[in-house]
């Protein structure tokens, strides 16, 4: 039963929201991985089962631009959600540009959430 | 003063003496000079304004970062906060109510506010400043509190700070603490800048506040940027120089005259490696001589260990 649940995966240094989010995302009916940086992420071995990516914006070694452009690479086609607790917008446009399906700021409302999921999960 | 006849205002200095009395001492005659000083006297007015225009400009700058850091820093435990709440109110509302799950996310909602509210704390140390802006400042700690506040900006940045802190000794200087912060902040912030545009070798920068033989405390500021161009060196401090796109030049002249009314002075130099190393050096306070124990005792007791809590970790 679990394992027919979507997987999402979330990549934030920020402890407290990888113990936050994964709770929610589990009431919204899915399942959910959580990686503290983009490196273990990518050595997790679950990009291919990954439906969609919830990724920080700023971090520590690789950053999340960096990673989306890493997977871009390996030609890994997950949906990305860009979340950041910065209020600088400027590099939204272009993140968008280049892939990701949204990026919200921190804090977002889980309706906010939901609806991005929706966008990112959505048949092409 | 006079009414000139186009309208305008005249200054003018006035020298006159004696030279010539009656017989009871009145005098009769002076002799004297008058001076036309309009043109001294509005430029005095402008220096004047520029030099307020300056602090202004400067302040509004630090602002900025810091408004930028704090919004980071505070929308952090927010977001905890909201997620932890919304997914609270979904598993009350679960049938069965998951009563437990939702005594978790309130457990994680009340850490969350008191995360926040430690931001709040730590802003209102920054910026508790008396109106006499001359106290006992430790500069071992209002390094810290400086670098956690730009923290985040930092680590945005790619920067890989190490700080070094005199855990031996209190460093006390006698100043004006927020005058004292920027002139810190502005440093760094010329650091992270500096190695904005490196990608071929790690950013490292260091922070090291140490005691100086002689009596003085002492900071320095290691980057590995782009480093000083050894034509320009001896404008670094000119106000409005700036190598950077986007600078205004002010930061370090400003920063320079803030450490000299402090008694200190501010240089810098270029690395035997790539980028440059800005340094302060302030008056040490006599008191930390003798005191240092109970200086170091008074410290925030997480000070030790700080080098590991602040790098990129």
């Amino acid at each position: 039963m679990i394992e027919s649940r979507p997987l999402l995966s979330v990549v934030d240094d920020d402890e407290s929201l990888r113990e936050s989010l994964p709770d929610l995302l589990q009431e919204f009916g899915f399942a959910v991985e959580t990686f503290a940086s983009a490196e273990e992420f990518l050595a997790s071995g679950r990009i291919g089962e990954t439906r969609c990516l919830i990724l920080d914006i700023a971090m520590p070694g690789m950053s999340g631009p960096d990673l989306q452009r890493e997977l871009v690479q390996r030609h890994q086609k997950v949906p990305i959600i860009f979340i950041t607790a910065h209020a600088d917008q400027s590099v939204i446009p272009r993140l968008i540009e280049q892939g990701a399906v949204a990026c919200l700021r921190k804090p977002f409302s889980d309706t906010a959430l939901r609806e991005a999921l929706d966008a990112a999960l959505a048949p092409p | 003063v006079n009414a000139s006849s186009d309208g305008s205002i005249k200054w003018v200095h006035v020298v006159a003496q004696a030279s010539c009395w009656d017989k009871d001492g009145r005098v009769l005659e002076y002799f004297g000079a008058v001076q036309d000083v309009t043109q001294r006297r509005l430029a005095e007015a402008a220096i004047d304004k520029a030099r307020s225009e300056l602090a202004h400009v400067t302040r509004i700058m630090t602002l900025g970062t810091l408004t930028a850091s704090i919004a980071h820093e505070v929308n952090q435990p927010l977001s905890g906060i909201i997620t932890n709440a919304s997914t609270c109110l979904r598993m009350l509302a679960a049938d069965p109510p998951n009563i437990k799950g939702a005594q978790e996310t309130v457990r994680r909602t009340i850490r969350d506010g008191n995360r926040a509210a430690d931001v709040i704390a730590r802003l209102r140390a920054l910026f508790s400043k008396k109106a006499a802006a001359t106290e006992t400042v430790d500069l071992n700690e209002t390094t810290r509190e400086v670098l956690k506040l730009m923290f985040s900006d930092l680590l945005r940045n790619g920067v890989d700070l190490r700080l070094e802190l005199d855990h031996d000794h209190a460093l006390l200087v006698t100043g004006d603490r927020v005058q004292l912060q920027q002139v810190i902040l502005n440093l760094v912030r010329n650091a992270s800048d500096a190695m904005r545009d490196v990608n071929d070798r790690p950013k490292h920068l260091l922070v090291k506040v140490e005691r100086e033989e002689g009596g003085g405390a002492r900071l320095i500021v290691k980057d590995a940027g782009v480093g000083l161009d050894p034509q320009t060196v001896g404008r670094l401090f000119d106000a409005f120089y700036t190598t950077k796109s986007d600078g205004m030049g002010i930061g370090l002249s400003v920063s320079r005259s803030i450490i000299e009314s402090h008694g200190g002075k501010l240089w810098a130099e270029a690395n035997e490696g790539p980028g440059t190393t800005f340094s302060f050096s302030l008056p040490r306070l006599a008191a930390s001589e003798t005191d240092d124990r109970t200086g170091e005792a008074a410290l925030t007791p997480d000070l030790r260990g700080e080098r590991d809590v602040m790098r990129n970790s």
